[in-house]
């Protein structure tokens, strides 16, 4: 990064190569949303361009990266629409040979998550997913280490309680329908 | 131990930061309690949801970013070394517009006076020649940041701003465009880049307080949370009121507010 810093705009290809997936993913996560993902993660690097100066040498770059990525999505979400619903087209892409419980487990666990309140949603995907230290998360959502386990452990007793909602609900009810009896996708099919 | 004292250690547990003996309390405690058992398990089965690869068109779209960005940018750095002969025409194209121009032509006077100065004084001390040639020129810089910080292009104002932060020392001129682009400018990357600018000058009373008059006035999370920022690394004392007023605006983002409540801790 101190190599961009300084001008070296080859290395962002570097960059790129580290975090471009390991973005997509904070997104689809997120939002549910391949194509705005794709989008986001476009702005995350141009905005890692233009402000490649405001990066200071011993600042965990994981951390600025993330935190880039973030108001990137808030910028994106005050200027346009509100964040679409849960569609079963969003559902991620599990691989063929998966049994079928767990493609289920899989697909209704995504729904779970989708369900969640977006702050809640996003500290478990920050944490779980994206592997981010607890340290790196407060300073990223701006509150103390301690108070990101609290809503931690609040998370995901919310998400427990929405996965067995969605376990219970019969089998063809509106409910689970978009998370179930729906064919697994690949990306970019 | 109680669920709750468990749910304090269970995020550490989760991410394998406890010490072997607290370990110990909370495998102990899960083989007892199913509601605590069923929230750990969900945490290993959300690695279920497997991770996805982006499309092949994501690489092609930051391969066409990072091109037309070094395009725009004209002879930056960053075209260097890639491809020298656009790198000169990207040159010769911002010296043919009206701000290349302009700071051609002020090059050409700076460079005349010094000419002129030096067949006039040959003789003179050369120390006070180049402390001439050395106002010629932040003149000049000055001058050039100023004229393209008026620019309709977002880039060439963002490149204005650049421009500033080549001198330890503004005309106050510049320093209240700088001021204004903070407050006014259309541009998010712009505002954030004048309030880069602007904190070099924490010891211009007005630059603070522009910067604390901004945070009622901007709508842009991500400029509101730099001022904050740069409020609480200024540690400016005074600003707690205001950010306290932020804070309790209604329609105020919540990051924004949570942001505001962390910096009147720091301040406070």
């Amino acid at each position: 990064m101190l190599q961009v810093r300084d001008g070296a705009g080859e290395t962002l290809g570097v960059l790129f190569e580290r975090y471009h997936a390991p973005l997509y993913n904070f997104y689809t996560k997120l939002t549910g949303d391949r194509a705005l993902s794709e989008d986001l993660v476009q702005e995350v690097f141009l905005r890692i361009l233009r402000h490649r100066q405001t990066f200071r040498d011993g600042t965990p770059f994981r951390a600025w990266i993330y935190q880039i990525a973030r108001n990137a999505r808030i910028d994106h979400f005050r200027k346009s629409r509100p964040q679409v619903p849960f569609e079963p087209e969003m559902a991620p892409a599990v691989e063929q040979g998966d049994p079928a419980q767990q493609m289920q487990e899989s697909e209704l666990l995504h729904r779970a998550m989708m369900e969640l309140p977006e702050e809640k949603r996003e500290l478990l995907v920050l944490c779980r997913f994206q592997e981010l230290p607890y340290e790196d998360v407060a300073r990223l959502v701006g509150c103390g280490v301690a108070t990101v386990k609290v809503r931690i452990h609040r998370a995901l007793r919310d998400l427990k309680q929405i996965f067995h909602a969605l376990q219970a609900a019969p089998a063809n009810s509106p409910q689970r329908s978009a998370a179930q009896n729906f064919p697994p996708r690949r990306l970019g099919t | 131990m109680k669920c709750e004292q468990i749910g304090e250690l269970l995020p550490d547990y989760l991410q394998e930061g406890l010490s072997g003996e607290q370990k110990k309390i909370v495998d102990q405690h899960l083989e007892s309690c199913v509601e605590c058992s069923e929230i750990a398990g969900l945490w290993k089965k959300l690695a279920l949801i497997p991770d996805e690869q982006p499309s092949a068109a994501g690489r092609e779209r930051f391969e066409a970013m990072l091109q037309a960005y070094q395009a725009g940018r004209g002879g930056e750095n960053i075209t260097r070394r890639r491809d020298s002969s656009a790198s000169i025409w990207n040159v010769f194209q911002w010296l043919r517009s009206p701000v290349g121009a302009m700071a051609w032509s002020i090059a050409l006077v700076a460079l005349g006076t010094y000419i002129g100065l030096q067949l006039e004084n040959a003789k003179s001390n050369s120390q006070q020649d180049l402390a001439v040639m050395h106002t010629e020129l932040t003149n000049m810089r000055q001058m050039v940041a100023l004229s393209m910080l008026q620019q309709q292009s977002a880039s060439q104002r963002l490149e204005g701003v650049t421009w500033t932060r080549r001198e330890g020392q503004l005309d106050p001129e510049v320093l209240a465009a700088l001021m204004h682009t903070l407050r006014y400018d259309a541009s998010v990357d712009v505002r954030l880049a004048a309030l880069d600018a602007l904190s070099r000058h924490a010891g211009q009373p007005l630059v603070k307080k522009t910067v604390v008059d901004a945070l009622q006035e901007q709508q842009s999370p991500l400029v509101q949370v730099a001022l904050i920022d740069q409020l609480v690394e200024w540690r400016d004392v005074e600003a707690a009121p205001r950010l306290e007023k932020l804070r309790q605006t209604p329609d105020v983002n919540p990051t924004v507010r949570q942001r505001a409540d962390w910096a009147i801790s720091k301040l406070n």
